[in-house]
């Protein structure tokens, strides 16, 4: 079985070029890697030559580097028809509510990404496999999402509907006798109940399915090094913070948080050399004010957790190229073996 | 008339700083001010400069009242406020109904927590209403979710609502959405994708891009390998990037990159400042 690495972190702090400069990384120590990405830049999908959608394909010039781009949507499709009988996913994938569902309820595009991954985990192809998580699940919820999606599939709903049984289609509801729904029908118009009701008692179908993989998926969150990125702004760290915290309860304790966008430490006391010019002076200044933030910031968290602290530069341009990506994880202090 | 001002933007480019601030920049002005965090996440909260932010408003300072839309609970405070549906809260299997049935039926949760926000706005007991709003991504979804419910929902109250939420946040006297941005690849990209994608729908009265950490220009060459040059280079190649991504997509306001401010509170206070006008 493949060492799942999980890259995860606020948006906007750099996950997805972390976990293609880990996954190069990996490759080039001679492990079969594969990164899994979802919605990158599209100058860094075409460095690492991943299509939407796609297989994983092999890497054009770096040996052993696979890379995959995971659809939320289209991996929805697929979780239908591998779960339920052809008639109903069918049914279920032209039901008004589906694409809905997919959209609202976040957890489903979490939960097809986290299947898809654990089927690559599980097809020893690979050594190293390198999950970049959805930014749309906004951190922890990418971990909660697998019991979650079984919860939803697993008629919630349509218990509460039909008072804990699941019943025939012609034996739906009785609703004269429920106030419930006599009030819900009031709130949403008298047919709705019945049609989520029916595409729920298809969904249903995939529980048996749905339900054993949740179970794979989440033993694979607590075998798989996660890795937290952020930087020191307060936003992101509050978001970090999150993941040590609420972590170990439905995963392993994340092996390490990643400062990226680091200054470096000398510019916060800084001699200014007389004849500087008022600008340049300046600009140092400012910058270092930036550098002593970042220090306590990190000394702040360190404070507070006991993982590994590891720090990346500030680099001016987000590297997009192969070089760049290889020369990040040169580049970083701190980083724990993680394969 | 209240004015609705949602604001927006990618992960982490400043969305609930800049919501505050304006905000704050309003209340400065004489208004009367309600802050909503829609977010969810408790940012706004932090830049307002108070621990945590409840369904009912409460008195930041004297003409700046604030509230929080808890996205998961907004169906049964629904409920509860405006439907005046009795005892839900003691209510725990209908409680869990309304939860389970706000996951499933398709815009259903989006309407009532930006129901709760347009309500606010209705109730003209304020002159503007500064909504933190989810990032882009949901935010589409967000204002969608009334034309969703109208076409799977035939009646019934929650249809009603769509109706008249439509109506206050199509109405470009009322109603703003402000996308926030910075001048970088991503949220450069996701900006674009969601301005023409609201241009083409027109959910929302108005639009306006603003651009937060941007960076002025260093005029001055430095020489050497000390500090001062390390922190020259990088400057200078930050704003060069910079100004590559404010040209390809111009925005009507620019906010400066703040250095080494620490707590949210002096952020948002910091950015209130340049609002202007």
């Amino acid at each position: 079985m493949a060492k799942a690495v999980i890259v995860t972190g606020a948006g906007g702090v750099g996950k997805t070029t972390v976990a293609a400069s880990l996954a190069v990384r990996a490759a080039s120590e001679g492990k079969e890697t594969l990164v899994l990405t979802v919605d990158p830049a599209r100058r860094l999908a075409s460095a690492l030559g991943v299509k939407l959608g796609g297989r994983p394909v092999r890497h054009p010039e770096v040996p052993r580097l696979w890379g995959a781009m995971i659809d939320g949507a289209a991996s929805w499709i697929t979780v239908a028809r591998r779960h339920a009988d052809p008639a109903v996913a069918d049914r279920l994938v032209n039901n008004e509510f589906f694409e809905a569902a997919t959209v609202h309820f976040p957890a489903s595009q979490s939960y097809a990404a986290a299947e898809e991954a654990a089927t690559y985990i599980d097809s020893l192809r690979w050594d190293v496999v390198v999950i970049d998580t959805p930014p749309a699940a906004g951190g922890i919820e990418f971990f909660t999402a697998p019991a979650r999606m079984a919860d939803l599939v697993g008629g919630r709903l349509l218990r509460l509907l039909t008072g804990g049984r699941i019943p025939g289609r012609n034996a739906l509801f009785n609703r004269g006798a429920r106030p419930l729904l006599r009030f819900a029908d009031q709130l949403l118009g008298a047919d709705l109940l019945e049609r989520v009701a029916l595409f729920l008692m298809d969904l249903r179908s995939t529980y048996d399915g749905v339900a054993k993989q949740s179970k794979r998926i989440e033993a694979h969150f607590r075998r798989a090094a996660t890795l937290v990125v952020t930087t020191a702004d307060p936003a992101p760290l509050a978001e970090a913070a999150r993941f040590f915290e609420e972590l170990p309860e439905v995963a392993a304790p994340p092996v390490a948080v990643i400062f990226n966008r680091t200054l470096p430490a000398s510019w916060a006391q800084a001699e200014v050399p007389a004849r500087t010019s008022a600008e340049l002076a300046d600009n140092l200044h400012r910058w270092g004010a930036e550098s002593q933030r970042q220090r306590d910031a990190r000394a702040g968290f360190a404070a507070r957790f006991t993982a590994p602290l590891c720090t990346i530069p500030w680099l001016a341009e987000s590297p997009t190229e192969l070089a760049g990506l290889r020369s990040i994880i040169d580049l970083a202090d701190g980083l724990p073996r993680l394969w | 008339m209240t004015r609705l001002i949602l604001v927006s933007g990618k992960g982490g480019v400043g969305k609930s700083a800049l919501a505050a601030s304006l905000a704050l920049a309003h209340h400065r002005a004489g208004a009367r001010v309600l802050a909503i965090d829609v977010a969810a996440t408790g940012g706004l909260a932090a830049h307002l400069g108070v621990a945590s932010l409840a369904f009912k408003a409460q008195t930041i300072k004297t003409g700046l009242n604030a509230l929080a839309v808890d996205r998961s609970k907004a169906l049964i405070e629904y409920l509860q406020v405006q439907v005046g549906m009795p005892g839900l809260g003691t209510l725990g299997p209908a409680a869990r109904f309304f939860d389970a049935l706000a996951s499933t039926a398709p815009g259903v949760r989006e309407v009532v927590t930006l129901g709760k926000v347009v309500w606010e706005v209705k109730k003209k007991q304020y002159d503007v209403v500064v909504a933190d709003c989810p990032p882009t991504g949901q935010v589409t979804g967000l204002l969608r979710a009334p034309e969703t419910v109208s076409s799977l929902v035939p009646a019934g109250r929650i249809r009603q609502q769509a109706e008249w939420m439509s109506e206050i946040l199509r109405s470009p006297k009322r109603s703003e959405l402000i996308v926030v941005t910075l001048a970088e690849e991503l949220p450069t990209i996701e900006t674009e994708e969601t301005m023409s994608m609201l241009d083409e729908s027109k959910l929302i009265g108005s639009t306006m891009i603003v651009t937060n950490r941007v960076l002025g220009r260093l005029r001055t060459e430095a020489k050497g390998v000390d500090e001062v040059a390390e922190a020259a280079a990088l400057h200078r190649s930050l704003f060069h990037s910079q100004q590559e991504w404010l040209e390809r997509l111009p925005p009507r306001k620019k906010f400066p990159y703040l250095f080494g401010v620490f707590t949210e509170s002096e952020i948002a206070a910091r950015l209130s400042d340049l609002w202007g006008e």
